[in-house]
């Protein structure tokens, strides 16, 4: 007899052969964090490499004071939707400083950042209408894109030659397409080359829509993502980001030159139909992007560690990621060793993301690192360390 | 039609998807035919994407996700493939 929990055959022998590591990876437990960087696992100190946590932003004084005020002024949650009960001031009052600080229009503020690519497809596309997803976009913007109905068709990851093909075969649908791309690709932290993107859209009348989730403060002058680093702010339709990153909170947003934006409330289901964000999580949002405007040294410092361990771990003569960026990917030959390089950083000190099929992009086994502002000249040179002694006598590749 | 499938018939689609496909597979010998299932092959699910995108390039079309949901075999690819207008 069959039954609806024999498709958890797979995962069960997953968790199991994940378990037998020692630490499985899916369940690690901080069991304190201490600060922006460092945590207690498994008893002792730990160096984060592996949380987003780009400007370091999460223990900072304005933003856990702005979230203290907010919870002994407006309580703790918001219990329901929105449309049904109502906006709180400061959710219209960050949709307009998310809105301002990319000189659009109009913002609109989603509970997560999967749910602000969930809600922008589905508000954005429908049945018969065409979607081209970089073959390596974000779950959220492949489940978005199931969301909405429309037909979904992939091209060569960072290739806006594959994309024009795919584009020129669709003929007259071509000029009412969606094109979706990701300003920083979060596993292996390569960025496309957005000017060439801006143009196959311009060429056939598609529209644009870029995942800013990783570049959001990390990238631009004023850190307003890739899409400032390429000057296209004009020609990008739609950014989507997150602040459960560079902002250290959680929810999401999705901005745009279009005034049509302001429609997709009264379409965009996974708006509709979700709790708003809670007011402690709105302030220090709030008081986050404040900090990202006004610490542009934060962003600096970021890619001067970047910069650092991209290179010393270059020199350990490990495979990494195409291009230096916040997120540093080391290859692995086999999911085997890379889950025993894993488990041996986090003896080290050293907790990371271990990223193996089919969650990796082109088939590959990774250990993953993402830096901090907040991480010092030392950690990054445990970190780096750490790999050498993770990874000594073998080559990773 | 591509320039380099100027000529395609039915049977000429089977033969390039297989030469298509054994690009990317890592053991020569390994044996294909029309029923061949495309996930017995031991190939990650990415690599068959890549498969499918150089597939879509050689015939130029595109196979839409929902599509690609429904193929299983190589005929079942070279049903989607004709479906597109290639002969």
């Amino acid at each position: 007899m069959n039954s609806l929990f024999d498709k958890f055959a797979e995962a069960a022998e997953k968790r199991d052969s994940l378990s037998q590591l020692g630490t499985n990876p899916t369940q690690v437990v901080m069991e304190r964090a201490i600060d922006a960087t460092t945590a207690q696992i498994n008893g002792k100190p730990t160096i984060l490499a592996g949380t987003n946590n780009y400007l370091g932003l999460t223990f900072e004084p304005e933003c856990i004071d702005a979230a203290k005020h907010a919870l002994t002024q407006s309580g703790t949650g918001t219990t329901g939707s929105r449309m049904a009960n109502g906006n709180y001031a400061d959710h219209v009052l960050l949709e307009q400083e998310i809105a301002e600080f990319y000189g659009y229009p109009q913002a609109m503020l989603f509970s997560t950042g999967y749910g602000a690519n969930l809600g922008t497809l589905a508000a954005l596309v429908g049945p018969g209408d065409v979607v081209m997803l970089d073959a390596d976009a974000h779950a959220s913007l492949y489940d978005g894109c199931k969301l909405s109905g429309a037909d979904i068709y992939r091209f060569k990851h960072s290739d806006p030659d594959s994309l024009d093909k795919r584009l020129r075969r669709l003929g007259d649908r071509a000029s009412s397409a969606l094109v979706a791309i990701e300003g920083l690709y979060s596993i292996l932290g390569d960025y496309p080359k957005l000017s060439e993107f801006c143009d196959v859209c311009e060429k056939y009348g598609a529209m644009l829509l870029v995942d800013e989730a990783h570049s959001l403060g990390t990238m631009g002058e004023h850190g307003r993502g890739l899409s400032e680093a390429e000057g296209v702010l004009n020609r990008v339709d739609f950014i989507v980001g997150t602040f459960s990153k560079s902002l250290g909170a959680t929810g999401g947003y999705c901005v745009s030159r279009h005034e049509e934006l302001s429609l997709f409330r009264y379409t965009s289901r996974p708006f509709i139909f979700t709790a708003s964000p809670c007011p402690s999580v709105v302030a220090s949002t709030r008081a986050a992007l404040k900090l990202l405007r006004e610490q542009p040294e934060r962003r600096e410092r970021l890619w001067t560690i970047a910069t650092r361990l991209y290179n010393g771990l270059s020199d350990l003569g490990l495979t990494l990621g195409p291009q230096i960026s916040p997120v540093v990917a080391v290859r692995c030959h086999s999911a085997e060793y890379a889950m025993s390089v894993w488990q041996r950083l986090l003896a080290e000190g050293v907790y990371t993301n271990l990223i193996v099929p089919p969650a990796s992009p082109d088939g590959s086994s990774l250990i993953r690192c993402s830096l901090s502002a907040a991480h010092t000249d030392e950690q990054v040179e445990q970190i780096i360390a750490a790999v050498g002694v993770a990874t000594a006598g073998q080559n990773a590749t | 039609m591509s320039d380099n499938t100027s000529s395609t018939s039915p049977i000429s689609v089977h033969s390039a998807l297989e030469t298509i496909l054994r690009g990317f597979l890592t053991d020569d010998a390994q044996t294909l035919n029309q029923t061949t299932l495309i996930n017995s092959l031991g190939l990650e699910s990415v690599v068959v994407l890549e498969f499918v995108t150089d597939v879509e390039d050689h015939f130029d079309i595109n196979i839409d996700l929902d599509s690609l949901a429904n193929i299983q075999t190589l005929n079942d690819l070279a049903e989607a493939v004709i479906a597109q207008g290639v002969e």
